[in-house]
């Protein structure tokens, strides 16, 4: 491995002419972590991977690698691999070619190239296809290819731009396991760009959370879904989404906006805090997901029951939502604790 | 059922027509190639005959042999070709793939300088190269020459540099090649495809050009185009030898046009204001 | 964190955003590296395009005549007045327009008759594109040679051959100033409409499949089919074809120039070709060159124009 992999963002600006793409975006990431851009689309967050690769410079601020300032460092010359969304391998190159090219750039022999160039190919298992061309592979095996292109560097980090999104769910899920097997085994810096929260949540050690160009929330995906520090981040992370409930019920608890999550309310059809009828009731054997309109919020009340939870369209329940769960913002949605 | 059949009867009357119209012109210079003094001169019109390749002999062996002429016409369009290639790729790379402010007026530029007639280009240069002792050399007809394919062959090689997933630079500078080897390496064997079939329509338009010929032909240009006139005067018209030289002024071109086939509309229909060729 | 306080996110403070910045240094090295390619490109432009051009303005404005030097001289706008007095310009003017719109709606009809004709058929549509490719790459020059002395010298040409076979009698299809100019226009429709089928046909190919099905179910027959839905999808295709045929048309030469030379007379001589002769003909070049401003300024105008009408779309 070169280096260790530590990154310093430094209050980052970017602009595009008159738009601001960041707007003074700080973050650091520890050696050999595994670190996630979660961000809705116009974020930011592809814009930071580009920075963080040397694809574009920074308005303002600064990008330290291993204490080294790369903010003009162009990135053919940074210690970092990239995953692109697309892939972009060589398509009129084999695989074997595609995967030693980096080697050749730094100017290595065809001797030192060779096998290493087997054993990164072994590594992502795809050593059977080192003679095929790009245009003969499925999907899933151009990603390889284009993971094995990435690591076959040693680089100090590895950045994933939506690498998951041009496979299907099935694919995905798969993926998921191997990248962040891959991250066990090679224990270097990934910085993984993604919109979806499950992948965010599910392979991240840290995650910081863009819209806008702003920095929401750093922090361990525990962190981020047991204490949201605002609105945006509580209702972004968790599926279902958090219900957020504004008006007479959060004065009630002398605060703008209360927050409970699907999983912290507790259902009865006798009794409770809220009452509502269930305007949808989606049954999947393992849980059950309520829409439940209640006239304390404008919106329907989602509840999540573990197993089967029997009502239907039109039934009234009782909705109690776990006090210690509950979350509390003011008037800017910042949470208050 | 009849109308069925009246339709497939007409559609084949006019298939006919179509083929018979525009295969006809060039079917007939080749058979007139064919035959001897008498038979092209023959009323009505002889369709069969006992061909003979007197013609291609005198024109090619005999006293008016155009074989400096085909000569000429290579260097040309092989020169043209070169230059053009050299300097248009490159050109068609910048505009397509690189981030440049003010790609968007460079781009307008080549397209205007498309809609130059070449009678207004031709003036100029006719009284500059009489200047500068020019008239009647090869570099100064490929000179002339670059005022159009120039600006074709950019716009045509932009538009196969536009076909390449945009991501490639980026991956390549990722990987650690500079601009140049990502050029050599990564773009252009990708676009080989496009610069054969820019390349065969350079030729092409180099090949079929006259205006600019007749007036800047002498003793040393003097292409294929014009070389037609040898056997035409006011006294009489050596027919077979004129259909000779037709047919082979046509062969060139007619091969290359076969072999890009399917890339013809793409070639003729780039470049929004001037396409297909010379005139 | 204490409680009841809330929360500051980590990016604390206000954002102000930065006065406009030229490129920065990436991009800086970006641009010099095109500027580089550019560079040949836009010096060769330059010198074979521009330079002349302006050299052609520069000559307008002089009195330049070759076979009488001793008159020589800076007349100022003096060719262009000439010019505007001119008959023979004029005419040129209106065989230019006469020759161009003739054509021009020609070989679009044509070539979307034929496009739409060969579409329907299940077999031979390669040969048509393969027979369509032929005219288009030659040079017009020897399709004027050919035209000239196969098909239309009397008697000897296979097109008298057929007018007398059909009762017709031999014309003087070069000689006569009206049948020059049909002459004239039929060849360059000859050499060109192959062009219009095959960018018609292959936009025809690329329309989708599901619009017509919709509209057979709408129960669409099948002249509204082709005036409703054909038609207007087809409209860009068709209006690029009419910029480009234009274009050529206004600068056609050498198919002019070897079938008749502009005559008889001026029956067939375009702007183009009269500028020629001035020039190289009657030596007159100041006066040539005045016309072939002219000629561009006429070119840019139709362009504009049909530009527009292609943005009004």
């Amino acid at each position: 491995m070169n280096g260790l992999g530590k990154v310093r963002f430094e209050d980052v600006v970017k602009m595009h002419g008159s738009f601001a793409a960041l707007k003074g975006v700080d973050f650091e990431i520890e050696p050999g972590e595994f670190f996630a851009l979660l961000g809705p689309s116009g974020s930011g967050k592809s814009t930071t991977l580009r920075i963080l690769a040397g694809l574009d410079m920074p308005t303002r601020g600064r990008v330290v690698l291993d204490d080294q300032d790369v903010t003009a460092q162009d990135a053919r010359e940074r210690d970092v691999a990239m995953v692109f969304q697309s892939y972009a391998l060589y398509p009129h190159m084999t695989v074997a070619q595609n995967i030693a090219f980096p080697l050749e750039m730094e100017k290595k022999s065809k001797a030192e190239i060779e096998p290493l160039v087997r054993e990164a190919a072994r590594k992502v298992r795809i050593d059977h296809l080192l003679d095929r061309r790009p245009g003969q592979l499925s999907g899933g095996q151009r990603q390889r290819v284009a993971i094995g292109r990435a690591i076959v560097r040693e680089p100090a980090a590895f950045l994933f731009d939506e690498p998951l999104s041009n496979l299907d769910a099935a694919l995905r899920v798969g993926m998921r396991l191997e990248i962040s097997e891959l991250h066990q085994r090679l224990k270097t810096t990934m910085v993984y760009v993604t919109h979806d929260q499950v992948e965010a949540m599910t392979m991240a050690d840290k995650i910081v959370v863009l819209r806008a160009g702003k920095v929401e929330q750093v922090g361990s995906p525990l962190d981020l879904y047991t204490a949201p520090q605002n609105t945006f981040v509580a209702g972004f992370i968790g599926s279902p989404k958090m219900n957020l409930v504004t008006g007479a019920e959060a004065q009630r608890y002398g605060v703008e906006t209360i927050g409970i999550r699907p999983e912290h309310v507790t259902l009865s059809t006798t009794e409770g805090a809220w009452t509502g009828t269930v305007k949808v009731a989606e049954h999947l054997g393992s849980d059950t997901f309520l829409h439940v309109e209640s006239p304390i919020h404008h919106e329907p009340l989602t509840v999540r029951a573990g197993g089967e939870f029997p009502v239907h369209h039109g039934d009234t329940v009782y909705l109690t939502p776990q006090e210690d769960k509950l979350h509390r913002f003011d008037g800017q949605g910042l949470a208050i604790r | 059922m009849k109308t069925k059949h009246l339709r497939a009867i007409g559609l084949l009357i006019v298939t006919g027509i179509f083929i018979l119209a525009w295969v006809f012109p060039i079917f007939w210079s080749v058979l007139n190639s064919l035959k001897n003094e008498q038979d092209v001169l023959a009323y009505p019109p002889k369709l069969f005959f006992e061909p003979t390749l007197a013609a291609y002999r005198s024109v090619l062996f005999g006293p008016q042999s155009i074989l400096p002429n085909l000569w000429s016409s290579f260097v040309i369009s092989a020169g043209t070709t070169v230059l053009t290639m050299a300097i248009a790729i490159p050109a068609a790379y910048a505009l397509a793939r690189l981030r440049v402010p003010g790609s968007r007026w460079a781009g307008f530029y080549v397209l205007a300088t498309q809609m130059l007639p070449p009678v207004g280009i031709i003036i100029p240069y006719f009284l500059i190269l009489r200047n500068i002792g020019w008239m009647d050399t090869y570099q100064g007809i490929i000179l002339i020459y670059l005022s159009f394919s120039l600006p074709f062959a950019i716009w045509l090689m932009v538009s196969y540099f536009e076909d390449i997933p945009f991501e490639m630079e980026e991956a390549a500078a990722v990987d650690g090649a500079s601009r140049l080897t990502t050029l050599r390496r990564i773009i252009l064997p990708q676009v080989q495809g496009g610069i054969a079939v820019t390349i065969v329509f350079v030729f092409l338009n180099a090949w079929n050009e006259f205006l600019f010929a007749v007036v800047l032909s002498g003793n040393t240009v003097r292409p294929v185009t014009i070389a037609m006139f040898n056997f035409v005067s006011v006294e009489q018209t050596l027919w077979t030898q004129l259909a000779a030289v037709s047919v082979i002024a046509m062969l060139p071109v007619v091969i290359l046009g076969i072999l890009a086939q399917k890339h013809i509309v793409k070639g003729l229909t780039v470049g929004a204001v001037k396409g297909g060729g010379r005139r | 964190m204490s409680l009841a306080e809330p929360v500051a996110a980590p990016s604390g403070a206000a954002f102000s955003p930065p006065r406009a910045v030229g490129l920065d240094l990436m991009a800086r090295r970006e641009r010099r590296f095109a500027a580089a390619l550019l560079a040949p490109a836009f010096v060769a432009l330059a010198a074979t395009t521009t330079f002349p051009l302006l050299f052609l303005v520069w000559t307008s404005t002089f009195r330049m005549d070759l076979a009488m030097p001793f008159m020589d001289g800076f007349v100022g706008i003096e060719n262009y007045r000439q010019l505007f007095a001119d008959p023979r310009f004029w005419q040129s003017l209106s065989v230019s327009m006469i020759y161009t719109v003739t054509t021009v709606i020609a070989q679009v009809i044509l070539g979307l008759a034929l496009a739409l004709l060969v579409m329907n058929m299940k077999r031979g549509q390669g040969l048509f594109r393969f027979i369509a490719i032929l005219p288009v790459v030659l040079s017009p020059a020897v399709v004027g040679m050919v035209w000239r002395s196969f098909m239309l010298t009397p008697e000897f040409g296979v097109v008298d051959y057929l007018s007398i076979s059909a009762g017709l009698g031999s014309q003087n299809w070069l000689g006569d100033p009206f049948l020059a100019l049909v002459s004239v226009i039929v060849i360059h429709t000859w050499q060109w409409t192959p062009f219009a089928f095959m960018v018609l046909l292959a936009s025809l190919a690329s329309l989708p499949d599901d619009i017509y099905e919709a509209a057979r179910i709408d129960r669409a027959g099948p002249w509204q089919r082709f005036w409703r839905i054909t038609l207007p999808l087809l409209r860009p295709a068709i209006v690029m074809v009419i910029i480009m045929r234009t274009m050529v048309a206004l600068t056609a030469f050498a198919a002019i120039f070897t079938v008749t030379g502009g005559g008889p007379g001026t029956a067939t001589e375009i702007l183009n070709l009269y500028a020629y002769r001035k020039s190289f003909t009657e030596l007159s070049i100041g006066y040539g060159s005045a016309l072939a401003v002219a000629l561009l300024i006429v070119t840019i105008l139709i362009s504009a124009v049909l530009f527009l009408i292609r943005r009004a779309k």
